[in-house]
This record gives C-alpha cells, structure tokens and sequence, in this order.
C-alpha cells in the first residue's frame, strides 16, 4: 500500500488548476462527463488546453473513455489503482484488469488466456513484466499444486486458494492437525473423566460430559499451541476427525449447533488382529509353499520369541 | 466354501481324528454331497476303511446322511463349520464349568469326547472317575441331578433315531416334545447294577446342543459390549433385559418382542447387589435408549414402557467395530479414519475425503487406493452425461460392502488359524527329540515314585535334562501356549462374525 499512495501525491502535485477543476467535476459525476458537460461547467477554457488535459489524464489512466449512445464520456478512476498500471502498454491494462476482476480468488492463466485473446507467449510476457513490478502475484492453489492463480500484489488469498489454517505455503500441515486432535480428544476424555468422578447418575455424568466446539475453541485458544488464530468453524472440523476416529459421538444439540462427547467402543480389540496374520501385509501371497509361509514366517518367529 | 476353511477342516480332522478320516472328510468338502461308491472312486481306499472312517465322521455329526431318490443309496455330506467347532470345546467346558460346576463341566466333558451317550452311562462312568481322583462327595443322585438340570436348560439334547428299520437308508427323526424331556434314570438300578448294560433308558441318547452355547456367548457379548461401552451397571440390566427376552420371543430372532420395564425394575429391586442400578433406574434406561448406537429402543408406553432388543443391529454394529480395528491395526489410525469417513458417507468422492478426514492430498489417496487394493472400499463409478472423453469423464464414489469385508476377514481368520496350526505342528516336528525325552523321563519319574524310589534317584533321573535342554522346554512351552490361547482368540472373532452372517 505505501509506495501506491506515494505516487498518488506526486500525480497530485503535478496536475495543474486546469486539471484540479476538471478532476473534480469527474469526481462529482460517477456516470461519467461528456465534452457538452465540461463547456458547460467549465466555460474559460480553450479547447486546445483542454485536449492536451484529457489526452494526459487518459494516458496515466485517471480518466476511462467510454461510448454510450455515440456519445463520448470521461470517468474518473481512482488513481490509486490506476498509478500500478503507469507506464504500461494496453495488454497489460487489459490483463491487469482481467486479473483485477478476479479479486482474492485469483484467475488461472487460462482463463486470462480466453478473456484477453492473447497468445501465450505475449501473456506470459505480460504476466512477467507485472509481477516483477509487483503488481500481481502469483499464487499457488492447494486444491492442485501445478496450478498457479494470478491476483492482485496486495490481496490476501481466499482461504479456498491458501486452504485456510491447516497449509503452511502449499503443504498440508498434518502434524498440526494430529496434535491438534489429539488435544480435542483429551479434552473431552478428560471432561468424561471428571464427571464421572463428580457422579450424580448416569444421566447427570452424560450431559456433563458434552462440549461444545466453542468450549474446545477456548481450550485450545489457552493452550497456546496454535500460532495462527483458529476460528471455531476449524474446530469443528478437527472434532470432526475424532468422531472419525471413533473416540467421540456428535449429537445435535436442540440449537441446532453440535455437541461433542467421548466415547468407549463396544468391542475390544478382536482376537484376529492380536495375531500377527491378522496384520500381515504379505498375508495374500502366504501359502504352503514358497518364500512366505507359516513355518519359516519371520513375523511368526518374532512373535513367538517376544 | 473357501480353500481356506478346507485346510483348516482337513488339518483339525487330522489331529483329532487321524490321515483315513481326514481323507474321506476333505474329500468330502472338496467335493460336496457324495454317496459312498464316489468316495471310494475318488480317494480310492479300501471300502471297509471309507465305511469306518464315514461311520466316525456320522458319530461326531460332522457327516450327515440323506437317501437319494429311490430311497437307496445314502448320500453324505460335510459340515464344516461342525468340524470347526472342535477348537471351541474348551469354551464350551469352561462355560459349564461356571454356570452348572465341577460335576456337570466333567459330564459334558465326556459327552463332548463320546458325541453321543445314554444318561445312566454317563453318569455311572463321571461317577466312576470323580471316583478315582478321591473326589469323597460325589453321589449318584447329584450326577443324575446335574444331568437333568443340563437338558431342562438345552445344554444337552436328544438324538435323533430311527423309528422304521426297512428302508435301506435309515431316516432318523426326534419329536419336538422330546429333545428337552428329562431321561428315566433308575438311581437305584445304577447303584445295584455297575456293571450291567440294560438300563430303562438305553435307546435314549443325548448329545450336546451347541446351538444352547452359541446363544449364552452371544449374550455375553452383548452384556460386556453395553458393560464397555456404559458401565458394569448398564451390562447388568442388558443382562436383566436378555433374560427377560427368552419368555416371550424365540432365541434367534433379529429384534425381540417388548419387553416390559416393569418386570426388570422389580427384578433389580428383588436383587441385593444391584443398589445403584436399582436408584438410577430410570436415568440408565434413559441414556441407553438415547445413544447412538440404537440397540435397544422403546417401543411403547404400555405397562411402564416395553424396550426392544434389536439383535441384528447389534450384530451389524460390532461387525462393523471389528472390521473398524482391523483396518485401524493392519493400515493405521488415518486409514481407518478414511474408513469410517466411507462408512458415515455411504458413498464418497476422494476429494470430499482429503477435506473431511483432514489428511494431506497426496497421503489420503495413497491411503484411500491401498484400502482399495485390500478390498476394503469398493469403487462405483458415475459417468457424467456430458463430457467424452478424458480424466474427467465420470466421478469416483468410494462405498463399503460389510458383507464382502466380513467374508474376506473371516477367510483371513481362516488363514490364520491355519498358520497357528501348521506353526505349532511344525515347531513340534523340530523339537520332537527333546520332547519325547521330556516325556520319556516325566513317564519314568512317575513310575519310580509309585515304586518308591529315594529322593536321591529321582533327582538324577531329573537330571537326564540338561539346562540348555531344559531352556528350549521352557521356551517351546511358551510358545504353545501362546499358540493356543491366540488359537482361541481367533475363533472368538470367527464366532462374531458369523453371528453377523447368521442375522444377514
């Protein structure tokens, strides 16, 4: 934001008392002017003088020239997103307009390619010489890693494009996530626990035992363990992987938002997985012949020695 | 019908039974209901040796026998879940052993070796042997007593017999009234006459009703389920509510009649030990029929308000646990968090899956397509309408198919009993030397001691083991051990996935 204030001074100091008044008849007219409009208000001016104005301000960009109705009118645009475009030539304007309208979601180069009709060669040209101004970025998707989205230099990227609290640049950051579920879960266990403890009947240590996702945002707010701020809606969904993980239920309570509880399993662990067939990745190929079977299984062997 | 349970089959007749019957019984389950001339084309053994083999295989029930058309052939046919059933005698024993005591388990026991025997014969034969093990309180009377006690509960029923001898393949039938009606045993006849066969009863045998024990381990498992899932005093009111079943409904129906809670609030009144199920009552009715899990579900006001157990659900549901741990142990926790994310979804596109199980893309779809390649998720694949070709041509949609899981895992549980079996067989192979001297020395000990051999002999005869010896004894006992009891372990999953099969 700094340097594009700057450059709105210096465009300020240069215009003349000409220009002043003719900006701010612009300013005051958001339709736009027409030429009869600035006779009009603006009588003492030759029309010379006032060509040189119009021509400057449409080549640094602070007036749009548009047609309606075989009429030509001037607009005035905020020169604070014009000046980035200073100095460039008319593909960069288009595409910088492309890309502006694609606001914080950004556009893919594709898609630019379709709208502007250039080829590629003078987009990627285009693209370059404004990145390296700094003008737009280029912003890499999570939803596909290859695919770039090209925005505005100062927005900051939709949470659909970045993937919101869980990617650190492109990369999914699932050790975050587990710690993060891991602590969502002994919060619940450990709220389980202590209504137990408190007793009152079945139905009291129940009710007692259900969080809400605000209760586990404030937990893991204190925690600290976070550097980015979490919303509650990121909560949910890590509580969401712990009823996955089947050590907690959701109910809906009678607000409609979701209450949280831990939970114990039916079963314990069945006999099959206990041995070591039960988990045996090469279990398919195992036989009565061959390199793998029961008799000379190193799995088998380890196991029986433990 | 697998290749799986073959080996298993053919392995446990083997060892119980010896290489002649295991070959008649394997061919049998190779190839399905055959009469006896195709039996002995096929494994071409001498007829009197198929005849006893087939004659030992019926004895057992583990062959049953049909006429063909024209009334004159018999047809045989192998059971094979019967044959495994042999692994499961010791839970069997152990259950009595707990319900009934130390007399009915040694009555069962015998009855379990001998598959069929009359009640007087029985009893006389466990009288005999508590006999001998000094056991100085044993009567007739409480033998007999135990004995009834076993058939009025269903743990023992009659067998079948054959009412007409003129057809060529008997056909053996029993009355309804008379599988449960208690023997005529004559004590005074057995204690006069030890030795003589012509008891009242001597055409009524009994054999054991496994269908009876399967019921009680099915209760048991839903009684710890509701215990680990609540608490000891929710188990004790499942259990209450089981009991309670078998007055109005049949034992094997998929959702019981109601069950009135009146009947159990006076039922846990009455009982001493169950002071704080009795107060909260009302509260652990509450919280159970509010869970998710949806067991047991009230089904009307009347009378207090009746409660319905939904056994199949129930069966479904812990199928569903135990399909749920093996993903989670064979794959780990994020597999099996992508697997209950397949199961709540019923049908799930990968993408939806990377987001919702918050796994790194790359990861999930590993994860995903490795679950998939094990059989575990199922592909079904939707063609969108407009577009020709290329990648994007349809959507893929994961789902489960718990059936084909189920089955897939029961082979595994097959497999694997298989290879505790071969395991075990293999290792005594290795070490036979070293054990038949163990045996060898443990056999001349004892007789030495009964000849009153000094301490100082014994001793040396202890010696003819060396330390290492003794070391690999140790160290194989162990191993069998472990063998058997993981032998046992497996079979308790079999059994609950079959009652998963057996609702379906």
């Amino acid at each position: 934001m700094g340097d594009s204030s700057e450059v709105k001074t210096e465009a300020v100091e240069e215009v003349s008392a000409l220009e002043l008044r003719l900006l701010e008849l612009a300013k005051s007219n958001v339709e736009g002017i027409s030429n009869d409009d600035i006779k009009e208000q603006i009588p003492d001016i030759s029309l010379p003088e006032l060509t040189n104005v119009i021509n400057k301000f449409l080549k640094n960009g602070t007036f749009e020239l548009f047609k309606t109705k075989d009429k030509l009118y001037y607009k005035y645009k905020d020169p604070s997103k014009k000046t980035a475009v200073k100095g460039a030539d008319n593909e960069e304007k288009v595409v910088y307009k492309i890309i502006e309208e694609a606001g914080n979601k950004g556009i893919w180069i594709r898609d630019i390619r379709f709208k502007s009709n250039l080829n590629m060669t003078q987009l990627n040209k285009v693209l370059k010489s404004l990145e390296t101004k700094k003008i737009i970025k280029a912003v890499k998707s999570v939803s596909a890693s290859k695919k770039k989205v090209y925005m505005l230099y100062d927005l900051e990227p939709d949470s659909t494009v970045t993937g919101g609290a869980w990617y650190q640049d492109q990369d999914f950051e699932s050790e975050f996530v587990d710690v993060l579920s891991q602590q969502c879960q002994r919060y619940l266990s450990e709220k389980w626990e202590e209504s137990v403890k408190k007793g009152g009947g079945p139905l009291l240590i129940r009710n007692r035992s259900y969080a809400t996702a605000n209760d586990v945002h404030k937990f893991i707010s204190e925690l600290g363990i976070s550097n980015v701020p979490l919303t509650v809606a990121d909560i949910e969904s890590i509580l969401y992987t712990v009823v996955l993980d089947n050590n907690a239920e959701r109910i809906v309570a009678t607000n409609g938002s979701y209450l949280y509880k831990a939970v114990n399993r039916f079963l314990p662990s069945p006999g099959l997985v206990k041995t070591t067939c039960g988990i045996c990745p090469v279990a398919n190929r195992c036989g009565d012949m061959g390199l793998i079977n029961a008799k000379a299984c190193t799995y088998f062997t380890e196991w029986l020695n433990q | 019908m697998s290749v799986q349970l073959g080996k298993v089959v053919s392995f446990i007749l083997l060892e119980r039974f010896g290489p002649l019957v295991e070959r008649v019984g394997t061919y049998l389950f190779e190839y399905g209901t055959n009469p006896l001339f195709c039996i002995k084309k096929f494994t071409d053994l001498p007829i009197p040796k198929i005849k006893e083999s087939l004659a030992i295989l019926v004895k057992y029930q583990l062959v049953t026998f049909a006429p063909n058309k024209n009334d004159s052939v018999a047809n045989y046919t192998l059971h094979p879940n019967k044959v495994l059933l042999h692994l499961r005698y010791p839970k069997y024993i152990n259950m009595i052993k707990k319900k009934f005591g130390d007399e009915a388990e040694v009555i069962l026991e015998e009855i379990l070796q001998k598959s069929y025997w009359t009640a007087s014969e029985v009893i006389l034969h466990v009288y005999e042997k508590l006999k001998k093990d000094n056991k100085s309180n044993v009567t007739l009377p409480a033998l007999r007593d135990n004995f009834v006690s076993l058939v009025t509960a269903k743990y023992l029923i009659r067998v079948p017999y054959n009412e007409a001898d003129d057809k060529a393949v008997p056909s053996l039938v029993v009355q309804d009234h008379e599988l449960h009606m208690a023997p005529p045993v004559d004590i005074m006849e057995l204690s006069t006459n030890p030795q003589g066969g012509n008891y009242k009863d001597k055409d009524i045998y009994w054999t054991v009703n496994f269908d009876r024990f399967h019921q009680d381990m099915r209760d048991k498992i839903l009684v710890n389920a509701f215990t680990q899932k609540f608490d000891e005093n929710a188990g004790e009111l499942v259990k209450l509510l089981l009991r309670q079943m078998y007055i109005r409904t049949e034992p094997w129906t998929d959702v019981s009649n109601p069950i009135p809670l009146l009947e159990i609030k006076d039922l846990v009144r009455k009982q001493a030990n169950l002071k704080l199920l009795n107060s909260f009552f009302d509260q652990y009715v509450n919280v159970i029929e509010q869970d998710s899990s949806n067991l047991i579900r009230k089904s009307g006001e009347a009378s207090g308000g009746s409660f319905q157990i939904f056994l199949k659900e129930a069966f479904t549901q812990f199928a569903w646990e135990i399909v749920e741990q093996c993903v989670l142990e064979k794959f780990d926790s994020k597999a099996a968090r992508i697997f209950r994310l397949v199961k709540l979804k019923k049908y799930i596109d990968s993408d939806l899956i990377q987001q919702q199980a918050m796994i790194p893309a790359k990861e999930a779809k590993k994860l995903t397509f490795q679950l998939l390649e094990e059989n575990f998720l199922q592909i079904q694949e939707i063609k969108k309408a407009s577009t020709g070709t290329g990648p994007h041509k349809s959507f893929m949609l994961f789902h489960i198919n718990l059936e084909n899981v189920v089955r897939m895992l029961l082979e595994l549980c097959y497999k694997t009993l298989y290879n505790i079996m071969s395991r075990r067989n293999h290792e005594r192979t290795v070490n036979k030397r070293i054990i038949d001297k163990k045996q060898r020395v443990d056999t001349i000990s004892i007789s030495m001691r009964s000849q009153g051999a000094t301490e100082e002999q014994l001793a040396d005869i202890e010696d003819m083991i060396t330390p290492p010896e003794k070391e690999i004894l140790e160290k194989i006992d162990k191993m069998m051990k472990r063998l058997n009891t993981v032998e046992l372990e497996v079979d308790d999953t079999i059994f609950l996935l079959q009652m998963y099969l057996v609702y379906q």
